[in-house]
């Protein structure tokens, strides 16, 4: 057999295996997003490669906060390193370990297992409890909020509150009937004006800006 | 004169305590790497000077078969630490160290499922340049992957100087998450002070996916890689 049809070979079994594993959540709810997203924590989608998010990532102490700490820098081989959010970082690491095309629907389920995994840990985006903080990092994220402040209120003020639309992303990622939805597919599609990329920094930063105004209003709330 | 030595003297003690507390200490890196178990792993711990990821590296140092290592920097700041042991899928960690002061890390490894998908060392060499014998001598490794989706982690460590470096690839790759070409990798090296000691030098290589080859130390003869079990 020739080395093209092997990879075609492969490229089709990863993309079955995908689709495979998809469909159990298309007829679910959160939980069920969150259970799938759990299996492709554990499993690589390609035996060959059995290396897996948990293989590394194996202590769930470590990665409670995880959730809690996006957006946040993510450094990535410069110049690629920048401000992500947890989706976006998510996709990457799919992308690259287990060589999935089109990472979005695997790193959502992720995300939704994550943020789950997390419930009821306090906000600190750019900052993950036990880890150490890295001022530049901080930086970075700082500027990326004021980005993301001007660009709602360019394209979004007008008709949402930010405090409203900051309370709202808790409930992603979600169901809507048999589809799954990240808040970056959300606003991906729902931006009329200006096209807004779910993978894109613009997009990070809007997130960031939100997940701000969140934040501040939750450790207001703090007695 | 009395009184001048003693102004002097009094000076001096005043520079002496004015200095902060710790600026006279080392700044330290340093740390124990084992495995789930519990057991101590032997091998190598690199640094990147900076922000993690950026291939910018600067010293390290062997991990002993205690799985203890230490590395003194010249200066507090943010490093990359990477730490390497046969068999198990390498470590990156961003740290953060003050100056005068020293921090103390833990590495647990997890052993590489399977060695299939590791890069491979195939061959390593020590050539004197002809044209300048004796002040200059290239190391040179061969090197392959069978995801061929190799990164810049392609690394030599002395351990007399306690210096890393990343061998230059054959061709030119700028952008540093690309996949980086199989072959023939080399570093050049001022050799005008002596000659290279094969026997202090030690190589690693990993992927995109962090597979990662043995630790690859004097003589240098790759053998086949084994898989742990957990």
């Amino acid at each position: 057999m020739s080395a093209p049809r092997v990879a075609l070979g492969v490229v089709l079994a990863l993309a079955a295996s995908v689709l495979a594993r998809v469909a159990v959540v298309s007829g679910g709810d959160h939980t069920s997003l969150a259970a799938a997203g759990e299996r492709w924590w554990a499993t690589s989608p390609d035996p060959a490669n059995p290396v897996a998010c948990a293989t590394c990532h194996h202590d769930p102490a470590e990665t409670r906060g995880w959730a809690a700490s996006f957006p946040k820098f993510k450094p990535l081989p410069p110049p690629h390193a920048r401000v992500m959010t947890l989706l976006q970082a998510n996709a990457e690491a799919v992308r690259r370990h287990y060589r999935l095309v089109d990472p979005r629907p695997v790193a959502t389920a992720i995300t939704a297992y994550l943020t789950t995994h997390g419930a009821g840990v306090p906000l600190s985006p750019g900052v993950t409890v036990g880890q150490p903080v890295f001022p530049p990092r901080l930086r970075a994220l700082g500027e990326s909020v004021a980005r993301g402040r001007r660009l709602y209120a360019s394209e979004c003020a007008a008709c949402h509150e930010a405090p409203a639309i900051a309370a709202a992303i808790a409930d992603f990622p979600r169901m809507r009937g048999q589809r799954m939805e990240s808040l970056e597919d959300f606003l991906d599609q729902h931006a009329p004006r200006r096209p807004l990329a779910w993978d894109s920094p613009a997009m990070a930063d809007v997130v960031s800006y939100l997940v701000a105004t969140r934040a501040d209003r939750a450790a207001k709330e703090t007695p | 004169m009395m009184i001048r030595l003693f102004a002097v003297t009094l000076a001096c003690w005043a520079v002496v305590l004015a200095e902060p507390p710790g600026a006279w200490a080392a700044t330290v890196i340093s740390g124990t790497v084992k495995n789930k178990a519990g057991q101590s792993l032997s091998g190598l711990a690199l640094l990147e000077k900076g922000e993690i990821h950026n291939n910018v590296w600067d010293r390290g140092t062997l991990v002993d078969a205690n799985g203890r290592f230490r590395i003194e920097v010249p200066d507090g700041g943010q490093y990359g630490l990477h730490v390497y042991s046969s068999g198990y899928i390498y470590s990156p960690k961003a740290v953060r160290v003050e100056s005068g002061k020293a921090l103390e890390v833990s590495v647990v490894l997890v052993p590489e499922p399977t060695r299939a998908n590791d890069p491979m060392i195939k061959r390593v060499g020590f050539f004197p340049w002809e044209e300048r014998r004796g002040k200059v001598t290239f190391v040179k490794l061969d090197v392959a992957d069978p995801n061929d989706d190799l990164g810049p982690q392609v690394l030599a460590f002395n351990a007399a100087a306690g210096r890393a470096y990343a061998l230059q690839p054959p061709r030119r790759v700028r952008d540093l998450k690309a996949n980086f070409p199989q072959g023939v990798y080399q570093l050049e090296l001022d050799t005008s002070g002596g000659s290279v000691n094969p026997r202090e030098w030690h190589f690693v290589v990993a992927d995109h996916q962090c597979n990662t080859t043995d630790v690859l130390s004097f003589p240098h003869e790759p053998r086949p890689p084994r898989v742990i079990r957990p």
